[in-house]
């Protein structure tokens, strides 16, 4: 083993300077090839008119691509979406598993396999998801198919029509992420001091006021937590089904923002468009985060 | 919580029935699998002439056991990438307070909120420049370094205590030794978590595999699945065996570890 008076105070001083930075330099190197110069180099082709094609050169459009961007039917309809996504993701994500949380975390040790058996879609992946959905609304003897004929429902195939298809994405997400928000909320529950909801108890408080008072101020900050990461979430992550179940029609009825950047860099081969739709994502997602630390730093109680 | 009795049936039926809705899908595409074509589209949730063909079509008569290959062969040396790169410079941020070092980790913060989608055209055309389109280090490399990993790691390394890496540096031994010999051994917890959260992310994952593997060379599972229903495999029943077999290592180690894997899942739900 080495003495340490074998090392002079300068060498020390010098390794210990250079010393974090050796064992940075493996990350650094990565996220500065594979994120950071990714994210500089689609603002400079944000402003370029290019088809992918090695062989052409670029030609500079300037914020051209921004307006054409603007002007398109695509974006328009891929934007409405994301909204739409994320709207309805809040009663069926957000405010859906709020019930089911407390439920588990008020009974107990009873409730324990729930949260295992509503913990399973998060292990499975979305494409396997897609599949099953594709064979349960097959419209020749698809099982929710023949449910649908048995209710009274006209036949067809749910897929084709926009409504239909949006909801069907809506559905299958929802499935998978319901569990991980319950879990999320029961993180949250779990803070709260069961003596405290005692004593309110042996002060006379109902069952009602107990929620009212205790139970509904401690789970506001991961209320908007579970919100904010929802949202991020459904509007990204739903790209796999949609490219698997219907490549954002019937009639651009379920492309989000995401999705659209796809068709326009690898459908349609417009890189400058598909560019400049990253830089204007790239500007939501930094809004939402804004937003998030700002809540954050007014409700300091949560510290995860 | 003391629930008056009745509040504890209510509890339960809605509880039943969202786990059931959850479980009523897995069980009909298990049993899918093990029935013969005619009962594809059957309710009932058991096979009533069980058959393994299905699996037999699906792993000798497809290119499925290329595409588990492949799984296998991108997602292992990419998890083990990926945990290397974060243990070394978790370590850094932990251990030392250098110049820089409170912008550097809020780099990393930064890095883990950005999806691929916003990064896909620059390293798409890379991947295209070095020629590694189709191959696996073209689905590898580009992911060695994942932000979750440090940021996770460094809140554990955090929880060690300063004086062991103190007492360390006072008989000489180098920080290289003491990350080995001291602080590695104490965190194997922390590193099985990690790399399970990350296996199960990787085996699952679609969107850069979509954009950089096209054939057999390199098409992973999820890819694979995808490739049968653009040749209009229609064969339900060995789709669903497929399915099943995909899900099965995710599912297994779950089984294995239950505890750890829901925990490290909701630290990489907590994150954002």
């Amino acid at each position: 083993m080495q003495h340490s008076g074998l090392a002079g105070p300068n060498v020390l001083t010098v390794r210990r300077t250079v010393a974090p930075f050796v064992y940075l330099l493996p990350l650094l190197v990565l996220l500065g090839l594979f994120t950071y110069w990714p994210l500089l180099n689609t603002v400079w082709l944000s402003l370029m008119r290019w088809n992918l094609n090695p062989g052409v050169p670029l030609q500079f459009e300037g914020l051209a691509n921004y307006q054409r961007l603007v002007d398109s039917v695509l974006f328009a309809d891929a934007a409405r979406n994301t909204a739409y996504y994320i709207l309805a993701s809040i009663p069926l994500k957000v405010l859906l598993p709020l019930p089911f949380a407390v439920g588990i975390w008020a009974l107990g040790s009873s409730g324990r396999i729930y949260r295992v058996v509503l913990f399973l879609p998060t292990l499975v992946s979305f494409v396997v998801i897609s599949v099953v959905f594709l064979w349960l609304l097959n419209p020749i003897g698809g099982l929710v198919t023949q449910l649908g004929a048995m209710l009274g429902l006209p036949p067809g195939n749910v897929l084709a029509s926009p409504t239909g298809a949006f909801w069907t994405i809506m559905a299958l997400s929802t499935w998978k992420l319901l569990g991980f928000n319950i879990l999320l909320y029961l993180a949250g529950l779990s803070r709260i001091n069961r003596d405290q909801i005692l004593a309110m108890r042996l002060d006379g408080a109902s069952d009602w006021q107990v929620v009212r008072h205790l139970v509904w101020p401690m789970l506001t900050p991961t209320t908007f937590f579970v919100l904010v990461t929802t949202s991020i979430f459904t509007i990204q992550q739903v790209f796999t089904p949609i490219d698997i179940l219907t490549r954002g029609g019937p009639f651009n009825a379920t492309t989000n923002l995401f999705y659209m950047v796809y068709q326009y860099t690898f459908r349609t081969f417009d890189v400058g468009l598909g560019a400049a739709g990253t830089v204007v994502i790239l500007v939501l997602l930094l809004a939402i985060t804004l937003a998030k630390l700002r809540f954050l730093d007014r409700h300091v109680h949560y510290e995860q | 919580m003391q629930l008056s009795p009745s509040w504890r049936v209510v509890f339960h039926i809605l509880l039943f029935a969202i786990a059931l809705s959850v479980l009523a899908p897995m069980l009909m595409v298990l049993a899918t699998g093990f029935k013969p074509p005619a009962e594809v589209f059957d309710f009932r949730p058991w096979p009533v002439h069980p058959t393994l063909d299905n699996f037999r079509t699906i792993l000798f008569e497809t290119h499925f056991l290329h595409y588990f290959v492949n799984s296998v062969g991108t997602t292992l040396p990419r998890v083990a990438g990926q945990v290397a790169v974060g243990v070394l410079a978790a370590y850094a941020f932990a251990r030392w307070r250098f110049p820089g070092s409170g912008a550097l980790f809020a780099l990393v913060m930064v890095a883990m909120m950005i999806p691929h989608q916003l990064t896909m055209i620059p390293n798409y055309i890379l991947i295209a420049r070095l020629d590694w389109f189709d191959t696996w280090q073209g689905l590898i490399v580009p992911n060695l370094a994942a932000p979750f990993a440090v940021f996770f790691l460094r809140q554990h390394f955090l929880s060690f205590p300063r004086e062991l890496f103190d007492a360390a540096e006072m008989d000489g031994a180098s920080s290289w030794r003491t990350l080995w010999h001291v602080v590695l051994p104490n965190l194997t917890p922390a590193l099985a978590a990690l790399t399970i959260v990350q296996f199960i992310e990787t085996w699952n994952e679609y969107f850069w595999p979509l954009l950089v593997t096209s054939s057999d060379a390199s098409r992973t599972l999820q890819l694979g699945i995808r490739h049968f229903l653009e040749e209009d495999f229609t064969n339900y029943g060995a789709l669903m065996a497929g399915v099943t077999l995909a899900s099965v290592p995710a599912l297994l180690i779950f089984a294995l570890l239950q505890r750890k894997v829901m925990d490290a899942f909701l630290d990489s739900g907590l994150k954002g």
